[in-house]
């Protein structure tokens, strides 16, 4: 072994970083950008479930433990009435509200039971699970606060908690299982599709390709067709695995989840012809796998919902066409939404819209290729 | 000598460059129906802009480019030409007859693909994976590619490059055979012995046309044996 052969190779690679730009600002700048997202999505203030306290109450200790609850960490809790606080839980507003009932402080002292109401959303096991505990703190907090009487037994709790939406029978596994089935689609595509077109570019064939009658409106429409088929094979596939091996919870249509992988499918197919463009290499096009990811997979609410992410992110969010496949698949599986709800119509409109824009882009892609 | 002739192709003073590198500083030729055009020059001195022009690949800054009666870019006449790029561009992953059906059916023409793999010599191998195949090889099939749509003029960039000699001289064989039967055909080559088989050479560098003719009129513009020395002297002057 000479020291001198393993040296040149060394140098060999920096020389090589030195001249792919994109590579090195790749390796330096993408991993703060990832961390400081996380750093925004988990300490900015955000990742707290929003929930509603109603203190009927005529006792004291229903506003004690509605204090607790508004100073608690785990969630955003502020104090509404009974009307706004449904409402609101109806819009995706909040992740639930705690109702302290009338005689919430007399139970406690009489019979020794605490009896608060909780009404969950109930299709984000942990926002659900947060809120519940929350409220398990603050109501030891606020026992705690009662003038200890020699010979009294701490009381019972006897939790009555309802569904908006799916149950306690809803598992983590359910909630990502919706948005994990866009996700997996919209990617493999999107990297397939990608890299079959710079093949094309690469080996010379797309250049053959301008030289014939072929428009390129044909290019694009043949590739899409092409992908789209293969897309839509695996999406049913994946659709199929989901819902009847793992047993993904599904209750809506499942033609409306795959109308919306189509949909998915059919935007990755373009984005991939699009971007392809902006690499020279086989290893830039590889590179996009994480600028397109790591974004989409953090701000689209497939971990962390876009309604507990600070304001500003939650803009960044609304622009990502993952949020809205996301969104409309869980309200689908979940919430069994179809397509007159208007969240499902925003979500379908929103995808139609950002797949004309990548089949426009990618067209133009080629254009440019020609001039 | 008639008077009004059948061009195949007709370039008028074509200018085009990219950014501030010229490629093509007007440059006008004609190719006649069923010849052999040869179009020599050195590496970057036009001749793949130029080729790319007539395919309509290129827009020319100023000039025009008319193919069989058509003026260029017009993507219906493509399916009339034929076009061979420098490095055989073909499918690796498809089999030879799979990428001969593919070029046809993108052309929108009856496919003759035995024919084409007859031609080419490669009847034995149509169901190999191209990157399974030898470079020699390779480039016959890039030019069964190139003419499985009969076209009717064939635009050849540097066919022969990487070529072993045996191979060399079947290809210029069967390039004649094809201008025989009403074909035209235009090749680039930097290869100056090859120049002896086209009815008509062009000489180009610097992106212009320095000389055009068959190889006598060339040797005696140049008073020289060779046509080597006939490139180099009339070149010489030129920046």
């Amino acid at each position: 072994m000479k020291p001198r052969r393993v040296l040149a190779i060394t140098r060999r690679i920096f020389a090589q970083f030195r001249h792919d730009r994109r590579t090195l600002a790749l390796l330096f700048v993408v991993p703060l950008v990832i961390l400081s997202l996380l750093y925004y999505l988990l300490r900015g203030g955000g990742g707290q479930p929003a929930v509603g306290v109603v203190n009927l109450d005529t006792g004291p200790l229903g506003a004690v433990v509605a204090r607790q609850l508004e100073s608690s960490s785990q969630v955003k809790a502020s104090q509404l009435d009974l009307t706004t606080a449904q409402s609101r839980l109806r819009d995706d507003r909040l992740a639930g509200y705690i109702v302290l009932p009338t005689n919430f402080s007399s139970d406690v002292l009489q019979q020794g039971v605490l009896r608060p109401e909780v009404h969950l959303e109930g299709s984000q096991p942990a926002q659900s699970g947060a809120v519940l505990q929350a409220l398990s703190q603050s109501l030891l907090a606020a026992l705690g606060t009662l003038p200890s009487q020699p010979g009294l037994r701490p009381p019972r709790l006897d939790l009555r908690v309802t569904y908006l939406y799916g149950g306690p029978q809803l598992d983590t596994l359910d909630y990502f299982g919706g948005a994990f089935i866009g996700l997996v689609v919209f990617f493999l595509v999107f990297v397939i599709t990608c890299v079959a077109f710079l093949r094309e570019r690469s080996q010379g064939t797309l250049e053959r390709l301008m030289a014939s009658p072929l428009r390129r409106g044909e290019i694009v429409l043949g590739y899409m067709l092409g992908f789209t088929i293969l897309a839509l094979i695996q999406a049913a596939e994946v659709l199929l695995f989901s819902l009847y091996v793992i047993k993904v919870h599904n209750s809506g249509s499942v033609l409306l989840i795959f109308a919306f992988e189509a949909l998915m499918a059919l935007s990755a197919v373009n984005l991939g012809i699009f971007l392809s463009m902006f690499a020279r290499t086989e290893f830039q096009a590889v590179q996009f796998i994480p600028l397109v990811v790591a974004p989409q997979l953090l701000l689209s609410g497939v971990i962390f919902p876009v309604s507990s992410e600070p304001t500003w992110l939650q803009a960044v969010s609304n622009v990502l066409p993952l949020t809205y496949v996301v969104d409309g698949l869980r309200d689908v599986m979940l919430k069994g939404a179809d397509l007159s709800w208007a969240a499902i119509q925003l979500d379908a409109a929103v995808l139609g819209a950002f797949c004309l824009l990548m089949i426009v882009a990618a067209g133009a892609t080629l254009r440019r290729r020609v001039a | 000598m008639p008077a009004q002739e059948d061009h195949a192709a007709e370039v008028t003073g074509v200018v085009k460059s990219f950014g501030r590198q010229a490629a093509l500083q007007g440059v006008s030729l004609r190719l006649r129906r069923g010849e052999v055009y040869g179009l020599l020059g050195p590496n970057g001195s036009g001749k793949t802009t130029l080729i790319r022009c007539l395919l309509g690949l290129v827009k020319p800054d100023a000039g025009s480019v008319r193919v069989l009666g058509r003026l260029m870019p017009d993507l219906d006449v493509l399916s009339r030409v034929g076009y061979m790029t420098q490095a055989a561009a073909l499918y690796p992953d498809l089999t030879v007859l799979e990428n001969l059906r593919f070029f046809a059916a993108i052309n929108g023409a009856d496919a003759h693909l035995t024919e084409a793999l007859r031609f080419v010599d490669l009847e034995d191998r149509r169901d190999s994976v191209v990157a399974t195949l030898s470079g020699g090889m390779r480039t016959r099939a890039s030019l069964a590619c190139a003419i499985v749509h009969r076209p009717e003029l064939l635009l050849l960039d540097e066919p022969t490059v990487g070529v072993d000699p045996q191979l060399r001289r079947r290809l210029w064989d069967q390039f004649g055979e094809m201008a025989e039967r009403g074909t035209t055909l235009l090749i680039s080559s930097h290869v100056m012995d090859e120049a002896e088989r086209c009815q008509r050479l062009g000489l180009i560098r610097f992106g212009r046309l320095l000389a055009e003719g068959t190889v006598e009129e060339l040797k005696e513009q140049a008073g020289v044996e060779k046509l080597e020395d006939a490139f180099l002297q009339l070149s010489a002057g030129e920046p």
